[in-house]
């Protein structure tokens, strides 16, 4: 057996709570995203799962719904086989060296196969049978948004990305795509005239999902990247409705086997995304569903899409594979963040060891021509960490000069849901170099010397018991 | 993100946005969130671009 969603939560169940909801709840009602919200409001990001939702007819479900289980780098940590105080940098770097162990699928027999535990397709499919989760308040109907996969027209590779699907109907859902690798694999089908093959995985390890947002290049074959970051082969079962033509994960909680119609478009949206705002109601593909697998009493994962969950899965693969890719041409570079400011995709902050001035904007380019997300680039030297946040505007306020240190590059392809875009996704791209300069004399940071540092225990000089009784107070420089 | 327009459902007179260049010379119909009808965009009770 592969490893699965369950087997992660049993070593989560041995680190830190799980919060198990039994009272009833109304996914399409708001019920689960208004519980995630309360628990936010007071910062509390525990995985959740809900033991008795109902589905879209107001019905009790067999299935578990399961949200949250990105809200943490810690959990994200535990999936790649970290211990939490490994959960920053570390985390990021561990992802970037599995992407490069590429592992061959293995493929399994039906009956090896938990997700085809139980199989519907024909008259008794009906969407309305699972408990899909609306978000917000302007979205106009439940969505799925867990990872949508495609093959290419050539069946040469398998491409997994996270995408929105719109409930539509009982068979019916639409699918939202940027103009990347699965919309150009539906593209080669659609001028063929042909309904593309897709499938949507709902519920599996989380190493799984983390895997399928790696940013290799097209026509990599994703299943064996995932199987990398998972660390052992991926298992594959043969697909109900293509059979061997049209593998799908063994070991998932859900699968959904459809075809996208060609040249048909529908109104979807809006829909509140990562960025904060909602996507506008546009016209996208559309999705007939054919047949849906699951396991018994299978969990129904959700992304709280548009918080902290969406941007720590988003961020974590960027940092690693941006940090190799930087590595390649700046071979000092320290370190690689995205923050949550930028919802961990619109900053980018990246740290190196500046051997000449050219170094940063070297860096900048290259995570810029990496992903098409990122809209800001902050360079720093190594002495500021990255995921210190008020370190790295400090170096921006004291070692950038902007008529000097910063660049604009105009009309670029960005991120489709970034609200300030002026065109359908043209942007502009900030670099700013807020490293100190080599070429000419700079001042240098306070510093109380470090051998005096070592010296003092607090508590020689100042009693005990008062110590933990002061203010704390962590100010912008303070790492946490 | 796509230049947008704010528009108003002539069934409920909910508001909600959605991308010009898809809907405004189209016939396609628009969607509202709030009381599931379709209607198309020249027919919505405002339209704020």
């Amino acid at each position: 057996m592969g490893k699965d969603l369950r087997d992660f939560l049993e070593k989560l169940k041995e680190l830190e709570p799980v919060i198990e909801i039994d009272r009833e709840v109304r996914p399409a009602s708001f019920e689960v995203t208004g519980i995630l919200r309360k628990l936010e409001e007071r910062a509390l990001f525990p995985l959740v799962v809900f033991k008795n939702p109902l589905n879209l007819k107001n019905e009790p479900s067999p299935f578990y719904v399961i949200s949250n289980v990105f809200a943490t780098r810690e959990r994200c940590a535990l999936a790649l086989d970290l211990p939490s105080d490994k959960a920053n940098f570390d985390l990021s770097l561990r992802y970037a060296q599995r992407t490069k162990n590429f592992l061959k699928p293995i493929i399994v027999k039906k009956e090896d196969a938990p997700v085809k535990e139980v199989v519907v397709k024909g008259e008794d499919l009906d969407l309305r049978n699972y408990p899909i989760v609306r978000h917000h308040e302007m979205d106009p109907a439940p969505y799925i948004d867990m990872v949508v996969c495609f093959r290419d027209r050539s069946g040469s590779f398998y491409n997994t990305s996270f995408q929105r699907n719109m409930y539509k109907g009982p068979k019916k859902l639409g699918l939202f795509m940027a103009t990347r690798h699965n919309w150009e694999i539906c593209r080669t089908y659609e001028i063929h005239g042909e309904a593309a093959p897709v499938i949507i995985i709902i519920g599996h390890h989380p190493a799984f999902y983390l895997g399928s947002l790696n940013i290799q290049p097209y026509g990599v074959d994703d299943y064996g990247i995932i199987g990398g970051v998972m660390d052992e082969p991926l298992s594959l079962v043969a697909s109900e409705t293509w059979g061997e033509d049209f593998l799908v994960p063994a070991e998932a909680e859900v699968v959904i086997e459809g075809e996208v119609v060609p040249r048909i478009r529908e109104a979807e949206a809006p829909f509140g995304e990562w960025p904060g705002y909602y996507g506008p109601q546009r016209l996208s593909h559309v999705i007939e569903v054919k047949a849906v697998t699951h396991r018994k009493e299978a969990f129904w994962q959700d992304v709280f899409v548009s918080h902290r969950e969406n941007w720590v899965l988003g961020g974590i693969p960027k940092e690693g594979e941006i940090f190799e890719a930087v590595k390649a041409y700046v071979p000092t570079v320290k370190s690689v963040h995205f923050p949550f400011s930028g919802n961990c995709r619109l900053f980018c902050y990246i740290s190196l060891d500046k051997q000449e001035d050219g170094d940063a904007r070297q860096a900048a380019l290259i995570a810029l021509s990496t992903c098409d997300f990122i809209k800001y680039v902050i360079v720093v030297d190594g002495d500021v960490n990255p995921f210190n946040e008020g370190e790295v505007l400090w170096a921006v306020a004291t070692r950038c000069q902007p008529q000097e240190d910063i660049d604009v590059i105009k009309w670029v392809k960005s991120s489709p849901l970034d609200p300030s875009l002026p065109g359908h996704s043209e942007g502009s791209k900030m670099i700013i170099d807020a490293t100190m300069p080599k070429r000419r004399a700079f001042a240098k940071r306070t510093m109380v010397p470090e051998e005096v540092l070592k010296k003092i225990r607090l508590e020689d000089y100042i009693d005990e018991k008062l110590l933990p009784r002061l203010p704390k107070y962590f100010d912008s420089l303070r790492s946490l | 993100m796509a230049a947008i327009a704010w528009v108003t459902c002539p069934h409920c007179k909910g508001e909600f946005y959605c991308k010009i260049d898809d809907f405004e010379d189209s016939n396609h119909p628009l969607f509202c969130p709030y009381c599931n009808k379709n209607f198309l965009y020249k027919e919505s009770v405002r339209i704020k671009k």
